[in-house]
């Protein structure tokens, strides 16, 4: 009777928690997945804590200290209105996650629902969902979306919609040719057989079948919108200036990369690259890891 | 026979297209809000001012009507006048598209040159040091913005090193351009023996085809080595390899196999470039295209920059007909 108690198994130290073995897995089996994850995840806490790590507001200007290169008050030196390069940079990730995450949400709730009718009813609806994207394919999505928010305001939720609307294709052609695939399956037949409605055919047998090919391009599609996002800024549609947003703060250092003032156009270039870097390689190693077959074929 | 058939479908598809992007185009300075009588007619014009301005562009007519009467007009090649310069929209795009092609495809061809074979290589060996290599360096360089990577090109090339010229267009200020043939100065100064012009423009090509084309090679090694990996793991190569052929014959079956997809892939790429090399114009001041119609949009130019997003988008579906048909030729499969 006493005996019970001792033949308790013990517990299972930190490191052998299934937690802790998963995330051993995921990393040995895709390196860049992890890589992508921690990279996105400094961001992420960046962009949260901005407030408490920026030395300075991102638009107070020292009109003593313009144009000063990297020093111990301002890091990343200050741009052509005196303000600090280094707190600008910080609260720019804000712009970049404000930017891409509505977008992509825009994206997935026009793109999935479109791809799943698309490609469940077929015939008419279909072909003429296809053709519509195939007019849209030959605009280039950069140009197109420059003329459209140059024409419509220059505001962030502008470009937000303008991204969204953009990129959605892609994500329906995605969840249509699974949906194709899936149609068929004995999976659906027994559903139809059973008499469930349509609606519920497409919410609860198809919608969770052919999501996994999307998530996958969820952190790509945030990569890009960033990027083009960022693009516009430069080119001086949508954002403006003074707004700590990295694409208008390397469209200043523009102005100054050929008077040796390197730093401003510097520092906010290689945080967007990281930031979009990390989303790449989190997109590349989600893609890994949902289809392991891509990547070692033998 | 199905060759004839899938041309027929292609081709009837091309009407449609055409008049969709148009329309797309048409609408696409409509949607604004922004007024361009108003400022036509400036502050100072009163109602009926305003009122006869819009009469005279013909805006008081149903949108539809405006649609068909600038349809018409486009057809005809009459894409209006240029606010800012006053010259037909056409004129302006002739005389600067010559500029962004020669970029555009010297890079594109440096780009595929050096992706291509790296792709390949990689899918040999896939998971080996080659591969990771050129498996990173492209994932950094695709996620370098263009403009910036230019920047950055700038201040170590022409501030620092001072190996490039100054980013300020495609000749010295005292070469003279060549006459006009084929509308690159570099080919156009060799034909004419102008050897001084000729190095001119070259050394101006140097830094925007190199930036370029390092941000084309990135996607397009990626890209192939997916490409080859598929055709490696097929079917038919498995048969291949049960038959006991040679390493080399399998490598020149999966080479041949994996050219279609290929080239449809730079197709793609060459079909959105033409808008993507705007922006290394911007930063060399390259006088082409891409910075006309980026200044166009900049400034509200409407005729200019409805001019400039028909030609990207005509170029685009010519470059994917075009690449349709080469695949239709090329692929093995649809020959049956």
């Amino acid at each position: 009777m006493t005996t019970v108690l001792t033949t308790a198994a013990p517990r299972p130290s930190f490191w052998q928690s299934s937690f802790v073995q998963h995330v051993i897995g995921i990393t040995r089996h895709s390196p860049t997945f992890t890589a992508g994850v921690v990279i996105v995840l400094i961001f992420t806490v960046v962009a949260i804590i901005a407030p408490l790590l920026a030395p300075y507001p991102p638009t107070r200007t020292f009109p003593d200290a313009v144009l000063s290169g990297p020093t111990a008050a301002h890091w990343f030196g200050t741009d052509g209105n005196g303000m600090d390069v280094f707190s600008r940079v910080l609260y720019g990730c804000r712009y970049a996650f404000g930017i891409a995450i509505p977008a992509l949400l825009l994206m997935l709730i026009i793109g999935v629902p479109a791809g799943l009718v698309a490609g469940y009813v077929g015939g008419l609806v279909d072909d003429l969902l296809l053709r519509t994207f195939d007019i849209f394919r030959a605009f280039p999505t950069i140009v197109l979306a420059l003329a459209v928010v140059a024409a419509t305001g220059q505001s962030l939720i502008i470009v937000v919609i303008v991204l969204g609307f953009l990129e959605a294709p892609i994500f329906a052609r995605i969840v249509r040719a699974e949906v194709l695939a899936l149609r068929s399956s004995e999976l659906v037949e027994s559903a139809v057989v059973i008499g469930n409605p349509t609606w519920r055919i497409l919410l609860m047998h198809i919608l969770p079948n052919s999501i996994r090919g999307a998530t996958a391009q969820c952190a790509v599609r945030m990569a890009w919108a960033i990027r083009v996002s960022t693009t516009l800024a430069f080119i001086g549609v949508g954002i403006q200036a003074p707004a700590p947003e990295w694409g208008v703060m390397i469209r200043q250092g523009a102005e100054y990369i050929n008077t040796g003032e390197w730093w401003i156009a510097t520092f906010p270039g290689l945080a967007l690259v990281g930031l979009v870097l990390g989303l790449n390689l989190l997109g590349d190693g989600a893609q890994e890891l949902l289809d392991p077959k891509g990547r070692d074929s033998r | 026979m199905i060759i004839v058939q899938y041309l027929a479908r292609r081709l009837a598809f091309v009407i449609p297209l055409v008049l969709g992007i148009v329309f797309i185009t048409f609408m696409l300075v409509r949607i604004g809000g922004q007024d361009a009588v108003g400022m036509l007619a400036g502050p100072m014009a009163g109602k009926a001012e305003v009122e006869m301005i819009r009469r005279n562009l013909g805006l008081d007519k149903p949108l539809w009507e405006q649609f068909f009467i600038y349809a018409q007009s486009v057809l005809q090649g009459d894409m209006g006048k240029s606010w800012q310069s006053g010259r037909p929209v056409l004129d302006e795009i002739l005389t600067r598209i010559s500029a962004s092609l020669e970029l555009l495809l010297i890079s594109i061809a440096l780009g595929t040159l050096v992706g291509v074979p790296v792709g390949l290589r990689a899918a040999m060996k896939p998971n080996k040091a080659f591969d990771q290599i050129s498996r990173i360096a492209s994932l950094i360089s695709f996620s370098v913005p263009t403009y910036w990577m230019a920047l950055m090109a700038l201040f170590v090339f022409f501030l620092g090193l001072g190996w490039a010229p100054p980013p300020m267009g495609r000749l010295d200020l005292a070469v003279f351009p060549p006459a006009t043939v084929t509308g690159s100065y570099f080919i156009d100064s060799l034909l004419a023996g102008d050897m001084q012009a000729a190095g001119s423009a070259a050394g101006h090509l140097v830094l925007p085809v190199l930036v370029f084309s390092l941000i084309i090679a990135a996607p397009t090694i990626k890209q192939t080595r997916a490409i080859a990996l598929e055709v490696l793991g097929s079917d038919y190569i498995r048969l291949a390899r049960l038959y006991g052929y040679g390493k080399g014959t399998i490598r020149r079956i999966a080479l041949r196999n994996s050219f279609v997809p290929i080239i449809t892939y730079i197709g793609a790429e060459l079909a959105t470039l033409l808008a993507a090399v705007a922006l290394v114009e911007l930063v060399f001041s390259w006088g082409g295209l891409g910075q006309w119609g980026l200044n166009a949009i900049l400034f509200g130019d409407f005729a200019a920059v409805q001019g400039y997003v028909l030609v990207l988008a005509l170029f685009a579906s010519s470059v994917y007909l075009i690449v349709d048909l080469i695949v239709l030729i090329a692929e093995p499969r649809m020959r049956r």
